[in-house]
């Protein structure tokens, strides 16, 4: 809390020198005074980037927080020579001054100042642009590809962890706090970037191109992230969550992760679901183990149905807490906000009981099943994919009766 | 060499009116009513014109932002759905980088370099006059994508592939792409001509370091754009074979790399930055020592800071691009390089503040947008300084922040420089005075409204909301003085107050044309050539060509030095000055006749690539008219015979002798 507070101390004196700067009179710096006295703190602002959670972030935090106060010393100092000479110099009858045209020596001397300045932060700079360049010591693995309008998760096995099977996630990127993170980012489609402002700056996720961004969490914790290239319709709908356990509770989500596949109970609304999910969804959609009728494995084949060649892998489902790219919540109001609010060292265990069904967000989910374009925009309409040669981008209209919402939902909570 | 000749207002040699034109038609050879304005090649015509151009399309711009903010002011905005708000924040960058700014400057640089100089027209009218055409056919063209199936929605970097007909498959790129496209033949061209004129049509006496800071900026410039706009020509073809022809250029599934694109635009989009805010710096530096009554503190380094922009410019352009994977050393590169540019922008702050420094302010509403200008500029550029330092950028770029920083300096610097030029040149260009009460009423309110628009948008950013987000939601807003909610708010209600503000200067405008006073002489005792002339300038400038002896020539004809005190005595005043010339005006001036072929030139352009995106039987009648209009204009009569004319081997030697035909 005391980090936290030192921080919104900066951020607030930055903000009162901006303003000063920014308006300059006196009746508006009430306005920076006040601002100064009300910012308590920026309290649960998940995307501030001025609370870093781990040391990429911090390294940032400790090179920017004496550029923006340099920064601002200096707007403070223009101004007051402006302010100044407005007063000073007024037109009050005094006599056309003396036509000089300058002084060499004093605008050298101006000249070299803000230089020399600047050739301090410079070096500062550089040592932190190749400390987070810095990949050589990465503890673990995980390949983020972004397409319109979600990311994927791709644990690649690294026994140390337990992973001995690849884990294929989307909508929250779960690791391991204390551990340091290569993510590996590409694209399937246009570009994008993934950034969770408490962990580290962005990186792009450029189709052709494997580029790394590390990750780092301090401790246990949710942090909330967004898409920043624009990347088309449904930008603003491409939002990320990455949870940091600790490493138990981590060795507990790869162990669920690689759990093999439940079958619904005979005769049970989930099991007419999966009987609804093959018929449908499966076109698209993995869950790892799922069998047809006839016993053999339901292979889902995106890239026949969508431009980007992949559709979220639905195995575990109800192990995370968001879906649609994480636009909307599996938990319920309730359900999620206690999980986000939850103390560093119970946020494992909440994160971990995933989303039972009195904590479904059905309203959210029953409306995706119904009709996903009208909740998120996509390219879904038949007669918008003339230049995609028919594949969808995003998830189209599927006309279901509400019946089989019913048994599909029904189904997707088996999917622990 | 010149077709006709016009008399002039007080001393009337000869008046000639050629009897017989020659050519494929005819060439207009006097012209009034609309026609003055459709065939003129007079530089202060196509100034005013370029200007009128630049004011509507900055409250079409304008407008755009308002719907952007209206959007933007409540969680989950309903104003506009995703497709139309992405369309909206493309065409508002667009149209203000490119239609309004762009515009704006070509028209101040049209109207004033000639003045400036002590020239009595462009190097080249008739072309002068073919780029405002392309200039205004462009900015219609790619406006009408709005109706013909949907506007630009890529954003106005257009990052590929994003840009490929699968990812924006309406016409709206392609109007974007073939408009900015015609766009660009219009810098060119304007370019080219400015140089020229700037190079070889100085008045007697005007060595480079005499030139007025004004004209010096725009030079600037012109290079500028003579080197950048080839690039993003290149970068434009690109994308629109791709969209057009199935060329795969930004094409990653045939081994293209899609940062090529962003290496392409940025060549040009940096240089861009500083082709958009030199004019208003040029704009500043000669409003503050007017009513400083001082020179430019430092020209000498005024000037080559400006030129120094001019060469760091073009090593700056990855700094767009710190998040996109340039691996480290070239991030380090061009973090360096970022905060080494910063330096000659800050000698400009410095000589600004010290030019007002001991001198004898007087705050007119020219000089408080002036004055605005260095506090907000300032502002603008820190947090530019901010985002050179690579690591903080890679938090920063693409959210608010940035759209913060970009704000303070286009419309902290470009804006507030633009309208300070406004209140300024107002009495040259139209005879008239802006009323500066409502002056001062259009500066609070444009500077209170301008900080209070994107003023919050820093803590936006730096509470991490993105940009280009058509909606932003309450899940993220987090709580506290620093929450999304209120500053969005703030930020909608600001962008109001800046349209009042803004909505105040077209009403001025109005009410000075129906005021009948005309403006003195000089009526900011001014210092620069433009003034050694009536108000608005004769259609051939200055009656005699002026032999300049002073930096601020025409100060040092109205005062000279007190030996003893060192402070300034009058010895004449401006119309004392004026009469003089008159009394000597040249007897013979030719000015350039009218021509038809500019716009037909132009028009025949639009309709070309009209045709590219709707139907090539429509691209080839484009052709065929441009091949006409193209004899039309070459076989154009540009001298007419002897006979026509009074002798003119008695007129003196004067800069008019080199007003060419083009």
């Amino acid at each position: 809390m005391n980090h936290s507070l030192r921080h919104s101390n900066l951020k607030s004196r930055v903000a009162s020198v901006l303003l000063v700067v920014g308006k300059k009179y006196r009746t508006l710096f009430g306005v920076a005074m006040a601002s100064t006295v009300a910012a308590g703190c920026a309290q649960n602002a998940p995307q501030d980037t001025w609370q870093p959670k781990g040391p990429n972030a911090k390294i940032i935090d400790d090179l920017q927080q004496p550029v923006f106060a340099v920064a601002g010393i200096i707007g403070l100092i223009v101004a007051v020579a402006i302010i100044y000479v407005i007063f000073k110099y007024k037109d009050r009858g005094q006599p056309i001054p003396e036509q000089t045209h300058g002084k060499p020596a004093l605008e050298i001397t101006l000249t070299i100042i803000p230089a020399l300045i600047l050739a301090v932060v410079a070096v500062f700079t550089f040592g932190a642009i190749f400390k987070l360049a810095k990949t050589d010591d990465t503890e673990m693995i995980i390949n983020v590809t972004g397409q319109q309008w979600w990311w994927e998760y791709d644990y690649p096995v690294q026994n140390e962890f337990g992973i001995n099977q690849p884990i294929i996630s989307s909508g929250q990127l779960v690791m391991p706090v204390g551990t340091k993170v290569l993510l590996r980012e590409t694209s399937r489609d246009v570009i994008h970037s993934y950034w969770i402002p408490a962990l580290n700056g962005k990186r792009d996720a450029v189709p052709g191109r494997v580029q790394t961004l590390r990750l780092e969490a301090d401790k246990p914790g949710l942090f909330a992230g967004q898409c920043t290239e624009f990347c088309g319709l449904s930008h603003a709908n491409m939002r990320m969550e990455a949870i940091a356990l600790s490493k138990a509770d981590f060795a507990k989500w790869v162990a669920n992760q690689q759990a093999a596949y439940v079958a619904p109970e005979k005769d049970s609304l989930a099991q007419q679901g999966e009987a609804v999910f093959l018929n449908q969804c499966v076109r698209c959609h993995q869950v790892n183990g799922l069998l047809r009728a006839d016993g053999t494995p339901a292979i889902a084949a995106p890239d026949e149905n969508v431009w980007s060649g992949a559709a979220p892998n639905l195995t575990h489902l109800m192990s995370r807490n968001t879906f649609a790219g994480a636009t909307f919540d599996l938990l319920s109001k309730q359900c999620r906000d206690e999980v986000w609010n939850a103390p560093s060292s119970e946020i494992g265990e909440k994160y971990l009981a995933g989303v039972s069904e009195n904590c479904l967000n059905q309203k959210d989910l029953r409306g995706w099943l119904r009709n996903a374009p009208a909740m998120k925009p996509m390219y879904a309409n038949p007669t918008q994919l003339v230049a995609t040669g028919g594949k969808y981008r995003g998830m189209p209209y599927l006309a279901l009766s509400e019946d089989d919402i019913s048994k599909l939902v029904a189904y997707l909570l088996t999917l622990k | 060499m010149a077709i006709i000749e016009r008399e002039t207002e007080v001393v009337v040699p000869v008046t000639v009116t050629p009897t017989s034109t020659y050519g494929v038609l005819k060439r207009p050879v006097s012209a009034t009513g609309w026609r003055a304005w459709v065939f003129t090649v007079d530089h202060k015509k196509l100034g005013l014109m370029y200007g009128a151009t630049a004011m509507f399309f900055f409250i079409v711009g304008g407008v755009e932002a308002l719907l952007i903010r209206l959007q933007l002011a409540a969680p989950n905005g309903k104003v506009l759905n995703a497709d139309l708000y992405n369309q909206m924040f493309t065409m508002h960058a667009t149209t203000m980088v490119f239609l309004f700014v762009m515009p704006m400057a070509a028209g101040l640089a049209n109207y004033f370099i000639p003045l400036q100089i002590g020239a009595r027209d462009v190097a080249f009218p008739r072309i002068n006059a073919l780029g405002f055409w392309l200039l205004l056919f462009a900015g219609i063209f790619i406006n009408l994508s709005w109706f013909l199936g949907g506007a630009a929605d890529g954003g106005w970097f257009m990052y590929a592939p994003n840009s490929g007909p699968v990812f924006s498959p309406t016409n709206g790129i392609d109007f974007w792409a073939f408009g900015l496209q015609i766009a660009g033949i219009a810098s060119l061209t304007g370019a080219i001509n400015l140089i020229v004129t700037v190079l070889n049509m100085r008045a007697p006496g005007m060595t480079l370091m005499k030139m007025p800071i004004f004209t010096w900026m725009m030079t600037v410039v012109q290079f500028l754009l003579l080197f950048a706009v080839p690039v993003i020509t290149v970068a434009l073809f690109l994308l629109s074979f791709q969209r057009n022809f199935g060329a795969r250029f930004f094409d990653v599934a045939a081994g293209a790399d899609p940062l090529l694109w962003q290496h392409l635009f940025w060549i040009f989009g940096h240089p861009e930055v500083y082709i958009l805010v030199l004019p208003a710096f040029g704009i500043v530096s000669e409003v503050l020592p007017v009513f400083s009554r001082k020179p430019l503190f430092g020209y000498p380094f005024v000037v080559f800071s400006g030129a120094a922009i001019g060469f760091v410019g073009w090593g700056v352009w990855a700094h767009h691009m710190f998040a996109s994977g340039l691996g480290p050393v070239s991030v380090a590169v061009f973090s360096l390089t970022t905060m080494a540019i910063a330096v000659p922008t800050g000698v400009k702050i410095i000589n600004w503040t010290l030019t007002m420094w001991g001198g004898k302010l007087y705050f007119s509403t020219a000089m408080k947008f002036s004055i605005g200008l260095i506090v907000l500029f300032t502002v603008g550029g820190l947090s530019g300084v901010t985002h050179s330092v690579a690591p903080s950028d890679t938090q920063q770029t693409d959210t608010y922040y940035i759209v913060a920083h970009f704000h303070y300096v286009l419309f902290g610097g470009a804006v507030l420089g633009f309208f300070s030029g406004f209140y300024y040149w107002w009495p040259k260009m139209f005879g008239k005075m802006l009323n500066e009460r409502l002056g001062g009423w259009n500066f609070w309110l444009m500077v209170i409204g301008m900080n209070m628009t994107f003023g919050p948008m820093h803590i936006l950013g730096l509470q991490g909301q993105p940009r280009r987000m058509y909606q932003w939601t309450e899940a993220r807003a987090g709580e506290g003085f620093f929450n999304l909610a209120f500053w969005n708010m703030i930020a909608s209600i600001g962008s109001f107050v800046l349209a009042v503000g803004i909505l105040l200067f077209l009403i001025n405008v109005v009410i000075t044309a129906r005021n009948p006073t005309r403006a003195p002489l000089d009526p900011w005792n001014s210092r620069s050539l433009e003034w050694l002339t009536s108000n608005p300038p004769k259609e051939h400038n200055f009656d005699v060509i002026p032999t300049v002896h002073h930096l601020d020539e025409f100060f040092h004809r109205k005062y000279e030095e007190d030996p003893e005190s060192h402070t300034m005595r009058q010895i004449a005043t401006a119309e004392e000055i004026m009469a003089e010339q008159e009394r000597n005006a040249d007897k013979h001036i030719h000015m350039p006749s009218p021509s038809y072929w500019p716009i037909v030139v132009a028009f025949s352009v639009l309709v070309i690539t009209f045709g590219m995106i709707f139907s090539y039987l429509i691209a080839a009648i484009g052709g065929v008219t441009l091949l006409f209009a193209s004899f039309g204009w070459a076989l154009e009569p540009s001298t007419a015979p002897e006979s026509d004319f009074e002798s003119n081997s008695s007129t003196p030697g004067t800069a008019l002798d080199s007003v060419g035909n083009s």
